[in-house]
């Protein structure tokens, strides 16, 4: 048996100093973190036009597609200017931005914002750069559409300056169809479109709620559009910012209409489908033979799933879309939008130049050529397709552009929300227990 | 690139060396000393190490974890208000009903699968081939794993062909397509078999390994004097398991307390499905540091009389020797 | 490999009924070890076969269709994710996240588990009790107080922090699965080296580690598993895509909607292709006779 005791103290301090020197050696190795972008750089912002170097950390939500897109439109940026632009896709940016406002860590130059709550501490914080700083407002008001430069809270206008960039826009609410099985008129009021008369196996309607954890979305969004147009734009607000009651008859009576769309024996394979089903599948109802369903209500980035799915299917042939019905006369301007935004965190010559490019109208026209999107500029006019150039004109002309509901909701009362939903859709009587619960949960999270 | 490469292997070959040299000059150093004294500082020098890093990345933050429980979102001093708020929220209720039938199944499930797996398969020769079927599930990842069951679990209208693996086989037999994850009689036990085919691979390792180090001959014997599988399995196999067993069924509950990305992938916790971390993180996303940090203390807590259960178990494993 | 554990050799030579009881015994357990398998490759088999098919394929037929003619299969996805900008560095990334932090946790859990495996001190008890409790501590608990740490030292976004944090969050399980496997070694081979005069060192070099060869197996797998598929913990704490791993890489193959998930059945298979070699690989360790002796209760 070999002993340690006698060389044994020799053999430690060997190690020991091997290991000391070789931890000196890569010690410089690991813990220099890669060039920040505190770059000493250009002391004046230079013009889009020109060469400015240095480096740039953005986070995005993008992914897959969207995450090309937004590559295609970096593209001519970073040959203009040769910033090297290091794009992260981070999916629960709230989470990461705000454990490192927490911990005093080093932020990303330019990511999305973080849950609405956030907004008026970060901004007053000074986490959030605002768009005066470093963007030319009038250019920027000039061309951007109205409806998004809202000042509000929610908008990102917090103590009189902008703090979120509109970058892109989603239309929602919109009735798709397949004009080859539908050829009707665009039915005018709610009415009038469930009581399309269908025939043989043809339900009026399909819908699909399932998305992993965001389940419930889509369904968020059918209600958000009823209620908008029912009872109109400031009970809508004050419902989303928790001062108007779940229980109350306008938010039943949108439950119940809701549940027009989505009973059992209505909508394309049942409810039991309807919440088993990927939201992104919603469409295929329309597409079957016989035709599954005859209308589904869904967002302006639905056609990218129907074309992945079935690559034959064709935008204007196959499949084309109408506006949301209306209930009245008086709140028929309602639409609901959705944007995609960008916040500055960290003030260098990059992010300005980066900021600066993405609502130009170049950068904005390449976004839409890449398809799926709406711009955030209402100079745009050519879109690669006839639903894109009809959607933009739905938005440019809305009375209001009004906000994804469940968005601007505490996280809490938002899944509590897309919960109802489903339960709602799975069983319909039990509609007054699900209201009375979130009034539970609207009183408890409307904390800050 | 290369500068990570480069300082990765150096870190590969380093921190073992380090490590180990640690330990060497330690117990130099101790030779050094007057015996007694050696004897009670030897342990601390050992554990060291694994007691720092748990200190510093989990005892310290769970410290912090308890006092911020006893805070509100604004960071005021609010008592036992979470706490209250988690024992009498419906939702919250519900979560904790879940995770006690996640407890008596999932443990109960992957224990037993994992020990009749490891001794029927120690029985064919082609057991290595036979271990990576039930592994498989294990290096899957959780986004992963969801995709596979919501192929399995996939739900169409009766009129169309099933495209879900469950309702292709059911439909074999005759059967109406169940929506699995939203009928409430199947859905738990569906989230439940979902850990428990992920689970029992790891328990078959584990529970194979301690298999390895039973003497044959003891086995040998048994059967040669006429025991069937069973009695051996209950007289011999079990009972020199058991601190193989304890320490699965141990880390399995403690699994089920803490299960989250199951639930929170597929059915996020929607169909009465909920559980305690799916409660835990929601409080996160919605900035109620204080709530979730209550559900971390009652998750804490929860897990105290399995740990009391463990130490009297080493205890009598130590007095034996 | 004992002589029962293999099927003894058929008795040649033998009466046909001799033969055939021989057969009967052993069917039910082939037949058994089959269904197992079965039951446990199917879900995944399904994943693998869908990787190979198109995204309408999928959506029109269940995957055991695609194991028929007309079979379609297409290698779309897998050309998807290598053709990514970034992959071959995510994956060079996840190596160079997942050794050293593994490395780490084996080596100072084994030391570790001896000690409280073979060691008398006072407090040994709570000592333990505490680290165990920690593995129900969720890691999102964590995040704010190890990232104030890390800022403070200036490891914010470095390898070596994510090692750190690996080890950090895996040591409690892995401390007491080596602790309960070294503590259930027989006492009397510690105790003939006690005789011979051995100290702590080489007890542990010459019998501790030998015998617990396949434990150390085990944890390692688990570690490395458990190191190569993190996202979480990578995301937080490095956040920079120049040094994203695989697990970053495949998240954004799909759209902030859910897009082009079908995508992802290839990267799981390409993923789990690692860790399953490592499993494969250590394989060997697990063989009966290592341990020189019973193991005692």
């Amino acid at each position: 048996m070999t002993r340690f005791s006698t060389g044994g103290w020799r053999k430690a301090a060997a190690f020991l100093a091997i290991a000391a020197l070789l931890f000196a050696a890569c010690g410089g190795a690991t813990s220099s973190p890669p060039a920040t972008s505190q770059e000493p750089g250009a002391s004046t912002p230079a013009e889009s036009g020109g060469q400015i170097g240095g480096q740039l950390n953005v986070w995005t939500a993008w992914g897959g597609t969207e995450l090309s897109a937004y590559q295609a439109v970096l593209a001519p940026f970073i040959e203009q200017t040769g910033i090297q632009v290091n794009l992260l896709t981070i999916r629960d940016q709230d989470l990461q931005l705000s454990n490192n406002v927490e911990a005093g860590t080093s932020l990303p130059d330019i990511a999305n914002p973080p849950n609405p709550q956030r907004y008026a501490e970060w901004a007053s914080k000074g986490i959030m750069k605002p768009l005066e700083d470093y963007l030319d407002m009038t250019a920027y008001t000039a061309s951007t559409l109205p409806g998004l430069l809202f000042e509000d809270p929610n908008y990102g206008f917090i103590d009189g300056k902008h703090y979120l960039l509109m970058v892109k826009s989603q239309l929602k609410g919109l009735i798709w169809y397949n004009p080859k099985v539908y050829t009707g008129d665009a039915p005018e009021t709610w009415e009038d479109m469930v009581g399309v008369s269908t025939s043989g196996d043809t339900k009026p309607f399909c819908a699909a709620f399932e998305s992993g954890d965001a389940s419930g979305w889509p369904a968020s969004d059918d209600l958000a559009n009823i209620v908008m147009r029912q009872s109109g734009e400031t009970v809508y607000v004050d419902w989303y910012e928790g001062r108007h009651k779940w229980t109350s008859p306008e938010i039943k009576q949108a439950y119940e209409t809701f549940g027009e769309m989505v009973a059992n024996d209505k909508v394309y394979g049942g409810t039991n489908y309807v919440l088993s089903t990927f939201f992104g599948n919603a469409g295929d109802g329309l597409f079957t033979d016989p035709a599954g369903c005859t209308f589904m209500e869904q967002a302006t980035f639905i056609p990218s799933f129907f074309t992945q799915n079935d690559p034959s299917v064709k935008a204007g042939e196959d499949f084309n879309f109408f506006p949301h019905p209306k209930f009245n006369d008086e709140f028929s301007g309602n639409v609901e939008g959705f944007f995609d935004t960008f916040v500055m965190y960290n003030d260098t010559p990059q992010a300005r130049a980066l900021m600066n490019y993405m609502v130009t109208d170049q950068a904005q026209q390449l976004w839409v050529d890449q398809g799926g999107t709406l711009a955030a500029s209402k100079n745009i006019t050519t879109y690669p397709d006839l639903l894109g150039g009809n959607a933009a004109t739905i938005l440019q002309g809305a009375k209001n552009i009004l906000l994804t509901a469940g968005d601007y909701m505490p996280a809490d009362m938002q899944h509590a929300y897309w919960k109802s939903l489903l339960d709602y859709t799975n069983d319909p009587s039990q509609l007054d227990a699900i209201l009375a619960n979130l009034d539970t949960v609207q009183a408890a999270s409307y904390t800050q | 690139m290369d500068q990570r490469i480069l300082s990765a292997i150096l870190a590969v070959v380093v921190m073992p060396i380090v490590l180990v040299g640690y330990i060497q000059l330690g117990e130099w150093i101790l030779s050094r000393l007057p015996k007694r004294l050696a004897l009670r500082m030897r342990p601390y020098v050992w554990v060291f190490p694994a007691v720092a890093f748990a200190t510093v990345f989990m005892v310290l933050p769970t410290i912090n974890t308890i006092f911020i429980s006893f805070q509100n979102a604004k960071g005021a001093w609010v008592g036992f208000d979470n706490y209250r708020f988690f024992f009498t929220n419906p939702d919250t209720l519900a979560s904790l009903k879940n995770n006690v039938l996640w407890l008596v199944f999932f443990t109960g499930f992957v224990v037993t699968f994992g020990l009749l797996i490891s001794v029927i398969f120690d029985r064919v020769r082609y057991e290595s081939a036979a271990k990576i079927a039930v592994f498989l599930p294990l290096p899957i990842s959780a986004v992963a794993a969801s995709i596979i069951w919501k192929f399995m679990f996939e739900f169409q209208p009766a009129s169309h062909a099933q495209t879900g693996t469950l309702n292709a086989i059911i439909g074999t037999f005759g059967f109406e397509p169940i929506a699995w994850l939203i009928n409430t009689t199947t859905n738990n036990f569906a989230l439940i078999a979902v850990g428990v085919w992920t689970s029992t691979g790891f328990a078959m390792v584990i529970i194979s390994a301690a298999l390895k180090g039973i003497n044959s001959e003891l086995l040998e014997a048994a059967r040669v004097d006429g025991a069937n599988e069973l009695q051996v399995l209950r007289g011999i196999i079990i009972p020199l398991l058991m601190p193989t067993l304890t320490v699965i069924a141990t880390t399995m509950i403690i699994t089920a307390l803490k299960v989250f990305d199951v639930v929170y992938t597929l059915t996020n916790g929607a169909y009465g499905t909920d559980v305690i971390a799916r409660q835990l993180f929601a409080r996160i996303a919605n900035s109620d540091y204080g709530r979730a940090a209550a559900v971390g203390v009652v998750l804490l807590v929860a897990v105290t009389p399995i740990l009391l259960l463990n130490i009297r178990r080493f205890r009598e494993q130590e007095e034996v020797r | 490999m004992t002589a029962l554990a293999r099927d003894p050799a058929r008795p040649a030579g033998q009466s046909l009924v001799r033969q055939a009881r021989w057969l009967l015994r052993k069917v039910p357990l082939h037949v058994t070890v089959g269904i197992v398998v079965a039951i446990w490759l199917i879900p995944t088999l399904g994943l693998l076969v869908n990787s190979f098919r198109t995204l309408h394929d999928m959506k029109a037929e269940g995957w055991w269709t695609a194991l028929f003619p007309p079979a379609g299969f297409t290698l779309e996805s897998y050309k998807t994710i290598i053709a990514t900008s970034g992959f071959g560095t995510s994956f060079v990334n996840s190596l160079l996240i997942t050794l050293p932090a593994t490395v780490l946790q084996v080596v100072i859990s084994c030391f570790a588990g001896y000690a409280f495996a073979w060691m008398k001190f006072p407090g040994k008890d709570l000592f333990f009790v505490v680290i165990v409790a920690l593995m129900v501590v969720p890691v999102q608990m964590t995040f704010i107080p190890v990232l104030k740490l890390f800022a403070a030292t200036g490891l914010s976004g470095t390898f070596l922090a994510v090692w750190l944090a690996h080890a950090g969050y895996g040591l409690p399980f892995q401390t007491y699965l080596l602790r309960s496997y070294i503590g259930s070694l027989p006492r009397e081979v510690f105790e003939s080296a006690d005789i011979d005069g051995a100290n702590h060192i080489t007890k542990f070099w010459r019998i501790v580690i030998p015998m617990s060869v396949p434990a150390i197996a085990a944890n390692l797998i688990f570690v490395f598993l458990g190191v190569w598929n993190d996202l979480l913990i990578a995301l937080q704490y490095m956040g920079q895509s120049a040094n994203k791993p695989l697990t970053v890489l495949l998240a954004q193959q799909t759209t902030s909607l859910g897009g082009g998930w079908q995508v992802l059945t290839a990267g799981a298979v390409i993923q789990m292709a690692l860790p399953l070699a490592v499993f494969l690989g250590l394989q060997r360790y697990f063989v009966r006779g290592i341990s020189a002796g019973a193991v005692k209760g």
